[in-house]
């Protein structure tokens, strides 16, 4: 259970996004409230054909239901919000409107992480992880600032984890099909619950470990019909009406390109860097390149990266390279004894997996891999080793989110918010056992390394636009890389003290 | 404090460990868990970058007369400022079209002005532009007005407090004075005032600060100069005037060479107002000028509504049509120095005598003396003086908080009152959202009437801070849901000015008594450890 100063704490962080209200918001403002005309005023079959905002419904269905429910408050609120043809309407009646349903739909991931906090016994290390965690920097900047509605979804990836981990295994897969109608990021993550519900839960062994057939059999159909259940629900009215390959068709745009606007801190990030470098090698050998890729390069815009002397990644590539980053989780479940902590395990890897490789991957994504491995935390004192990686992916998957805020007054936000939580992580997280904290297990070099992050915060940030004038896309490309460091290393030290 | 006090709270903690896991003031368990986590060394920065980081979200909200053309407000009149000092000569600057929010404030913050311009002319000078950049309200100019605010605040005010809570004297134990830092930094009418509404004032209360660090480190030089400071900033400062001098007037009588003392803190004062008044100092008309700019006599006994006596007493009174100005200004200047009187000659005869047992102690009680008597000698001023704004009650909150150590619920009530009777200017700079933050925030994690956190604090207060509370909470929701009647269109702010007045007159009461008895208490409380001891 949460205590009386954690929640004064959660308190805190509540007062703290109430003030940020009149922050900078994103475009990605105008496509929820957008979304909440359009459900509200139009019939549902004209859901995912409406067009006349460029920013048109991409998310399940599910997700426009929720939209719906919000905008049945929205129009007591303030009627002009619901109006289709009131586009880029953002009166500040409207953002607080807005921005009160991150705050209030939050709630279900500090629900989520209560649940697993008396799970795990209410101890004080479980405690803090868990403030920890609702306290993300992460969910500031993406969700109460930049506006999305993360802490909601990740709110019940959390749940259905803590379901599995309570050993509601049926409930649990319901659960993530039901996240997976909200928004189909988190398909990222379907591999491992789909090797852990065979596994765990379908697979009934008799004694001297013969597999129950009947049993199993049985299983595997409440499963199936508990997801079909859902699927049901959430896809049969639009398929009724023969929406499918509309439905399909916005769910999937396949037109962006290998890197979303800004770069992911991933291994892509790394390979264009490696591309660059080469372009500059190639210019002092004077060897020859595709130089209209180099100059034509659309650093900065969504669109295709095009590489000048690397070859092209098609994203069946991306595809290939995902699956095969994932083998390490779906080892995890099949190779070891499969119990829920491991199954959270390799969720995370999945996550880690389809981030690092996966095709236009948003930088935001890195919330996907770093709530569950908070959540890990949660569940029981960390080894030494958890600790440290835990530490340099969250320094470095929270710190590639800055550049999302580029504007000079969210600069002191940021810049805030990020070092009061990792100062307060990294004293305050505690290793199982001896009890020393996160900062006392970092090696000299991963030390330096969340360190270092300071001076490239100075370089990046604060340094005069003008040094970078030849050259606008280098700071972004160095905390992308300088980043995706970070979280490659984490990746390689978690799948080491997992597998081996 | 003195090392009995210290061992005094020992045996508080002593007692409270053994009476239950009650529910304490939760900035105080914030960092109890940080000392029980082995956490110490993160308390002060987590606590600074807090404090920043509240500055600067309340600074995304309004100002004071945001886009409201032709005059705006208190912003505009701060950037105005820098404009006519970045361009004009010194001897123009209190001259400058004396209509469009002529300067009206002494040397020191037409400097910070000058220095300010000089920075913003650098950046881009369209934001200072003479004559042209009146009303200039772009996301960028703004952006640099808040953050000088926040500069200067980080500057001058927060190392003054941090400094002053790290002295032995005043903090017992390690967490109370990581509370004491926290408290002080996070006190929420300052920041809405300074980050919201637009005013430096945590430079004058800053160098108040450093004037009482510097009086407990005993430079009194320093906190002469100090003072002196403040005062040229705002001469509003000129509330803590008499517990200054007569506190420093006993020190001279106190010490051996008193004399020296007498002649070093009249030099120093002569030589910070001379070298503040360099550019000036030729001309008696330029002087004049300044005088009757920074003390504006002909605006009457006080503007809007603010909630001192006579705005409260014109409920019933209206004073202002049966007194000439002139004699209201010495009704005024009689009352004040009648309200501020006891307090200073009793700091003043207990300064120039009181030798305690231990140097420690001596010292620590010196300056909580000091410190009631700042409260004191400014609410006075506060509730009594002429042409008084709402934003002073700033003055005697900022001694107040000095003392959170000693007078835990009173100040936390205090600055919750002290808060409330800000709210119609809040409102106004639409400043609602911070306002009701930082109100609920510092109910919950201070003052907090449903966690009682001391045991000293009186039933009677405890019920007292109640309906208090309550009353406020029942005039909010009043003035949201209830529209006042048309006969009575200000209902809501003269209830306001009438309760937070009459409150106020309670804490100077209530000081004044605390102030009186400090020494018969802590002989009491001596005596009474001593008999613990012995048993």
């Amino acid at each position: 259970m949460l205590s009386a100063n954690d929640l004064v704490l959660v308190g805190v962080g509540l007062g703290i996004k109430l003030l940020l209200m009149p922050a900078y918001h994103s475009t990605d403002f105008e496509v929820h409230r957008n979304w909440l005309a359009l459900t509200h005023s139009l019939p549902m079959r004209l859901w995912y054909y409406e067009a006349r905002s460029e920013w048109t419904l991409d998310y399940p269905p599910f997700f426009a239901w929720f939209e719906w429910a919000l905008s049945q408050a929205a129009r007591l609120w303030d009627a002009r919000i619901v109006d289709v043809n009131n586009l880029g309407y953002a009166a500040p009646s409207c953002v607080t409107f807005q921005r009160l349903t991150v705050i209030g739909s939050e709630l279900v991931l500090l629900w989520a992480l209560q649940r697993a906090v008396r799970l795990a016994g209410g101890s004080v290390s479980a405690r803090t992880a868990a403030v920890l965690g609702f306290l993300s920097p992460g969910l500031v900047f993406v969700d109460h600032v930049h506006f999305q509605y993360n802490g909601f979804l990740l709110g019940l990836l959390v749940l259905s984890l803590t379901l599995a981990m309570e050993g509601r295994d049926l409930l649990s897969g319901a659960v993530f099909a039901v996240l997976l109608c909200f928004k189909h990021i988190f398909m990222y993550i379907a591999p491992a619950y789909f090797v852990y519900l065979l596994r765990h839960y379908c697979a009934v062994y008799r004694p001297r470990r013969r597999l129950d057939v009947g049993a199993s059999a049985a299983r595997l159909m409440a499963l199936a019909v508990a997801v079909v259940l859902v699927f049901g629900v959430a896809l049969g009215p639009f398929v009724a009406l023969g929406q499918a390959p509309q439905l399909l068709a916005r769910l999937f745009p396949f037109k962006r390109g290998l890197c979303h606007a800004y770069w992911a801190p991933n291994a892509w990030a790394l390979y264009s860097l490696a591309d660059r470098v080469l372009i500059v090698i190639a210019r002092l050998r004077g060897t020859h390149y595709a130089a209209s890729a180099a100059a034509a390069a659309t650093r900065g815009l969504i669109g295709d990266s095009a590489f000048a002397v690397l070859p092209a990644v098609p994203p069946l590539a991306t595809l290939v390279a995902t699956l095969a980053a994932q083998l390490p989780a779906i080892a995890l479940l099949v190779l070891r004894p499969c119990s829920p902590v491991r199954f959270v395990q390799a969720v995370v890897l999945c996550a880690y997996a389809s981030f690092l490789f996966g095709w236009h991957v948003h930088e935001k994504a890195v919330l996907l891999i770093l709530v569950p491995l908070g959540l890990l935390l949660v569940t029981g004192p960390p080894t030494r080793r958890v600790l440290r990686m835990f530490a340099v992916a969250a320094v470095s998957g929270y710190y590639s989110l800055l550049p999302l805020l580029f504007g000079a007054q969210e600069l002191p936000i940021k810049a805030t918010v990020l070092l009061i939580w990792v100062l307060c992580a990294l004293v305050l997280l505690k290793s199982t056992g001896s009890g020393t904290s996160a900062w006392q297990c970092l090696s000299a070099l991963e030390r330096a390394y969340i360190v270092g992050h300071v001076p490239l915060f100075v370089l990046t940030e604060l340094a005069p636009a003008s040094l970078f004038a030849s050259l606008p896309f280098l700071p972004l490309a160095m905390v992308s890389t300088y980043t995706a460091l970070g979280l490659l290393y984490s990746w390689a030290g978690l799948i080491f003290e997992y597998l081996c | 404090m003195a090392p009995k006090t210290r061992a005094q709270t020992r045996l508080k903690a002593a007692t409270k460990a053994t009476a239950s896991t009650a529910f304490t003031v939760p900035v105080n368990s914030w960092f109890r868990f940080l000392e029980n986590q082995s956490a110490q060394e993160i308390a002060l920065p987590v606590s600074l970058l807090f404090a920043i980081l509240v500055r600067w979200c309340i600074s995304l909200h309004g100002y004071s007369g945001m886009g409201n053309p032709p005059m705006f407000g208190d912003y505009e009149a701060q950037r105005h400022w820098m404009e006519i000092t970045t361009h004009l000569p010194p001897s123009k600057w209190y001259f400058y079209d004396l209509k469009y929010w002529g300067l009206d404030y002494p040397p020191l913050t037409a400097f910070q002005s000058w220095a300010c311009g000089y920075i913003a002319n650098l950046i881009n000078p369209a934001w200072v532009a003479l004559g042209r950049s009146h009303g200039i309200e772009t996301h960028a100019s703004k952006l640099f007005m808040r953050a000088t605010v926040l500069v200067l605040d980080l500057a001058i005010y927060v190392p003054a407090v941090v400094l002053f809570f790290r002295l032995k004297l005043v903090s017992a134990s390690w967490a109370a004075r990581q509370a004491s830092i926290f408290t002080v930094l996070l006190q929420p009418c300052l920041l809405l005032i300074d980050h919201g509404h637009f005013q430096y004032n945590s430079v004058m209360l800053g160098f108040l600060v450093w004037a009482v660090y510097f009086a407990a480190r005993e430079h009194y030089v320093a906190m002469a100069i100090a003072f002196c400071c403040a005062l040229m900033f705002k001469q509003m400062a000129l509330y803590y005037a008499p517990a200054i001098f007569f506190f420093l007037l006993a020190k001279c009588f106190q010490r051996r060479h008193g004399f020296v003392l007498f002649v070093k803190l009249g030099l120093a004062v002569i030589a910070t107002f001379s070298v503040m008044l360099l550019p000036w100092i030729q001309s008696r008309a330029q002087l004049e000028q300044i005088l009757v700019r920074v003390f504006p006599v002909a605006r009457g006994l006080y503007e809007d509504k603010v909630a001192n006596v006579w705005c409260a007493v014109n409920v019933a009174v209206k004073l202002r049509s049966i007194f000439e100005t002139k004699d209201l200004l010495r009704l005024a200047t009689a009352a004040t120095s009648l309200a501020f009187a006891p307090s200073c000659i009793h700091l003043f005869i207990v300064v120039r005598r009181y030798a305690g047992k231990q140097p420690g102690e001596m010292r620590a009680n010196v300056l909580r003396l000091l410190n009631y008597s700042l409260v004191n000698s400014s609410l006075a001023f506060f509730l009594f003086s002429f042409q008084v704004h709402e934003k002073s009650i700033l003055l005697p909150l900022a001694p107040a908080l000095l003392l959170i150590n000693d007078e835990s619920w009173a100040v936390n009530w205090f600055v919750q009152v002290a808060l409330f009777s800000m709210y119609p200017l809040l409102f106004k700079d639409g400043l609602n959202v911070p306002y009701a933050v930082l109100a609920v925030g510092w109910s919950v994690l201070r003052s907090c009437p449903v966690c009682p956190a001391d045991k000293q604090t009186p039933r009677i207060v405890f019920v007292l801070q109640w309906l208090t509370t309550l009353a406020m909470v029942a005039l909010h929701a009043a003035h949201a849901f209830v529209l006042p009647p048309k006969s009575l269109p200000d209902i809501y702010v003269v209830l306001n000015v009438v309760f937070s007045c009459v409150m106020f007159v309670m804490f100077l009461v209530y000081f004044n008594y605390r102030q009186f008895t400090l020494l018969s208490r802590l002989s009491k409380e001596n005596a009474q450890l001593g008999k613990q001891k012995s048993e």
